[in-house]
C-alpha cells in the first residue's frame, strides 16, 4: 500500500508541476461557466415570460435546481468524458516511452500496486474537477432563496449530481489507464479512450428508429443515460453498478497488462 | 549470488542471448564486456526480471528471478542504459519517490538520499528538475537511485556513458569502493574501464559466453608469457580482439571458456 501511495503521490506531484492538471482544471471551468451562465439566463427568461402570462401554475413549477444546476450537470458530463483521456493518457505511456517504467518494474512492487497508485492519482484529479464544478451551484445558492423563504437550492440533488459526475469520471479514468497501459503513445492513448468512451456517451444513437431489445441494449451501454437518474436526485443501483463495474473491468485489465510485460 | 544457468532470449527470431552460463560470487565485480547487441542489456533485464527468459534460469540471492521476483527486486539495485529519470520531478522528489518504491524506512529516506547524492556527487543539482540537468548530471542521479538503501547486488547497465574524463574516473572509484560489500554486474563496452574496476571480466559476443575470467587469468591464457601490467590497457584489446574473432578463439586451447559451454 505504502509503494501504491508513493507512485499516487509522484503522479500527483508530476500532474501538477506541469500544466496538465491546470489546464484541464482551466477546460472544465471555462465550459461550465458557459452553460451556467446560460442555463442561469434561460431561467431568467422564462420567469420573465411566466410572470407576464401571469400563470401561477408554470411558476410553480420551476425548479432552479433542475432547470439550471441538472442541466449544468448534465452538459459538464460530455467534458469531463472529453477531459479524462487526456489526464490518463501520460498514465502508463509514458513511463514506457520515456523508460521509466523499467524503475517501476525492477522496483519491489506488485503490477497491482503500480496501477493502484495510479488509478488513485487520477481519481483525485476527477475529485478536484468536480469539486471546480460544485462551485457554481454554491455560488447559486448565496442568491437564490425558495418561494417559502428556504433554500433556493436543493443540496440533495447537487450532491447526487456531483456524485454521478464523480462516477462517471472514475469509469473514465479506468479505460483510459487500461488504453494507457497497452500503448507507448500518449497520442494514441488519449485518442483511444476518447473514441471509446465518446462512443459509450452517446450509445443511444447508434440505434435511433430501432425498437426492441437492441434498442434497450444501447440504453443500458450509454454512458449518459445512467447519469440521468444521479441528475434528477436518484441513486439507483444499476447506475451505481454500471460505472463501478467499468472501473473494475478497467483496474483488471490493467493489472493484467501490466503484469504482462513480465511475460514478453 | 548470481547464478546464470543456460539461460536463452529469443526476440522471435532473433537470440539475443544464447546459452549464457555464470556464476558472481559475493562481493565481486564483473565487468561484462562484449559489442553492441551481444546482449549484455538483456542479460540484465533478465538479472533484473524486467524481461523473462526464454529459456534458463537466472537465481539472486538464491531466488529464482522469474518464481520469487520481489525477493530479487529487493536485494537489486539497478541502473538501466537509459537513466529511468522522470524529467518534471527535481532530483530530490524522485530519489524520494525512488527509495519509497524501494519501501527504505520514512525516517530514513532523508539521510539515504543525501548519503547516494554525495557518493555520485549530485548534491548541489537536488533542488534543480531532472529535466534541465545534464546528461551526465542525469546519469549520476540514476546511479544514485540504484544505489538508495545499498541493495546486496547492483547491476549497472553502462555507468558512464555521458560522463566527462573527470566524472568517470570519480564513477570508477565509486564502484571500486562498493567491492567486497556489494556484488556488482557493470556493463561496458570501453575496455580500460574493465582494467580498472574490475576483478573478472565476462566477455559475450553474438549472445555467446566467450571467456569468463579474472583479468591476470585472461592475460596468462590469451597472452602467455607477456608481462603486462594493469595500467597498460593496450593487452586487454588484444584479448578483446582475439575473442571475438570467435573461429579462432574457440580453435585455441581454452580449457575454462570450453568448459563454460
Amino acid at each position: 500500500m505504502r509503494a501504491a501511495l508513493a507512485i499516487a503521490k509522484k503522479e500527483l506531484n508530476v500532474y501538477f508541476t506541469t500544466p496538465i492538471a491546470y489546464v484541464t482544471f482551466m477546460v472544465v471551468t471555462f465550459f461550465a461557466a458557459q452553460f451556467f451562465n446560460g442555463s442561469l439566463d434561460a431561467y431568467r427568461f422564462i420567469t420573465l415570460r411566466a410572470l407576464q402570462m401571469q400563470s401561477q401554475q408554470a411558476l410553480q413549477a420551476m425548479n432552479l435546481t433542475d432547470m439550471v444546476v441538472g442541466r449544468l450537470f448534465g452538459s459538464i458530463g460530455i467534458f469531463i468524458v472529453i477531459a479524462a483521456p487526456f489526464l490518463s493518457m501520460r498514465l502508463l505511456a509514458e513511463e514506457k516511452r520515456s523508460r521509466t517504467f523499467e524503475l517501476l518494474m525492477t522496483a519491489p512492487v506488485r503490477p497491482w500496486q503500480i496501477v493502484l497508485g495510479k488509478y488513485l492519482a487520477a481519481l483525485v484529479l476527477i475529485l478536484a474537477s468536480v469539486a471546480l464544478v460544485a462551485l457554481f451551484p454554491a455560488f447559486l445558492s448565496f442568491f437564490a432563496r425558495g418561494s417559502a423563504g428556504g433554500a433556493g437550492i436543493e443540496w440533495q440533488t447537487v450532491g447526487t449530481g456531483l456524485l454521478g459526475l464523480f462516477l462517471l469520471g472514475a469509469m473514465a479514468m479506468a479505460v483510459g489507464l487500461f488504453v494507457s497501459a497497452l500503448t507507448e503513445s500518449v497520442i494514441v492513448a488519449a485518442l483511444v479512450s476518447l473514441i471509446v468512451l465518446l462512443a459509450l456517451w452517446v450509445a443511444t444513437i447508434f440505434t435511433i428508429g430501432v425498437e426492441g431489445p437492441v434498442k434497450d441494449l444501447t440504453a443500458a451501454l450509454s454512458a449518459s443515460e445512467h447519469l440521468a437518474g444521479f441528475l434528477s436526485g436518484r441513486i439507483e443501483l444499476k447506475d451505481v453498478a454500471y460505472y463501478l463495474s467499468f472501473v473494475a473491468l478497467g483496474l483488471y485489465l490493467t493489472d493484467r497488462a501490466v503484469e504482462g510485460h513480465r511475460w514478453a | 549470488m548470481i547464478e546464470v544457468s543456460h539461460l536463452t532470449k529469443r526476440y522471435r527470431d532473433i537470440v539475443a542471448v544464447d546459452d549464457l552460463s555464470f556464476t558472481v560470487q559475493k562481493g565481486e565485480i564483473v565487468g561484462f564486456l562484449g559489442p553492441n547487441g551481444a546482449g549484455k542489456s538483456t542479460t540484465m533485464r533478465i538479472l533484473t526480471g524486467f524481461v523473462p527468459a526464454s529459456e534458463g534460469t537466472a537465481k539472486v540471492a538464491g531466488f529464482d528471478v522469474f518464481e520469487e521476483p520481489l525477493e530479487v527486486k529487493r536485494r537489486i539495485g539497478y541502473m538501466p542504459e537509459n537513466p529511468p529519470v522522470h524529467d518534471a520531478l527535481t532530483a530530490r522528489a524522485y530519489l524520494r519517490f525512488c527509495a519509497e518504491l524501494k519501501g527504505l524506512p520514512r525516517r530514513a529516506i532523508p539521510g539515504e538520499i543525501e548519503r547516494v547524492a554525495t557518493l555520485t556527487a549530485v548534491t548541489s543539482v537536488l533542488s534543480r528538475v531532472i529535466g534541465n540537468l545534464s546528461k551526465g548530471y542525469k546519469q549520476r542521479v540514476g546511479l544514485a537511485q540504484a544505489l538508495l538503501g545499498s541493495p546486496e547486488v547492483l547491476v549497472l547497465d553502462e555507468p558512464t556513458v555521458g560522463l566527462d574524463p573527470l566524472q568517470i574516473r570519480e564513477v570508477r572509484e565509486l564502484v571500486k569502493g562498493l567491492a567486497g560489500k556489494h556484488t556488482v554486474i557493470l556493463s561496458t563496452h570501453i575496455l580500460p574501464e574493465v582494467a580498472m574496476t574490475c576483478q573478472k571480466v565476462l566477455v559475450v559476443n553474438r549472445g555467446r559466453l566467450v571467456d569468463f575470467d579474472t583479468l591476470d587469468g585472461l592475460i596468462a591464457k590469451h597472452l602467455p608469457g607477456r608481462r603486462v601490467t594493469l595500467d597498460d590497457i593496450a593487452f586487454l584489446e588484444e584479448i578483446y580482439g582475439k575473442l571475438l574473432n570467435a573461429p579462432s578463439a574457440l580453435q585455441a586451447p581454452e580449457p575454462a571458456a570450453a568448459g563454460a559451454r
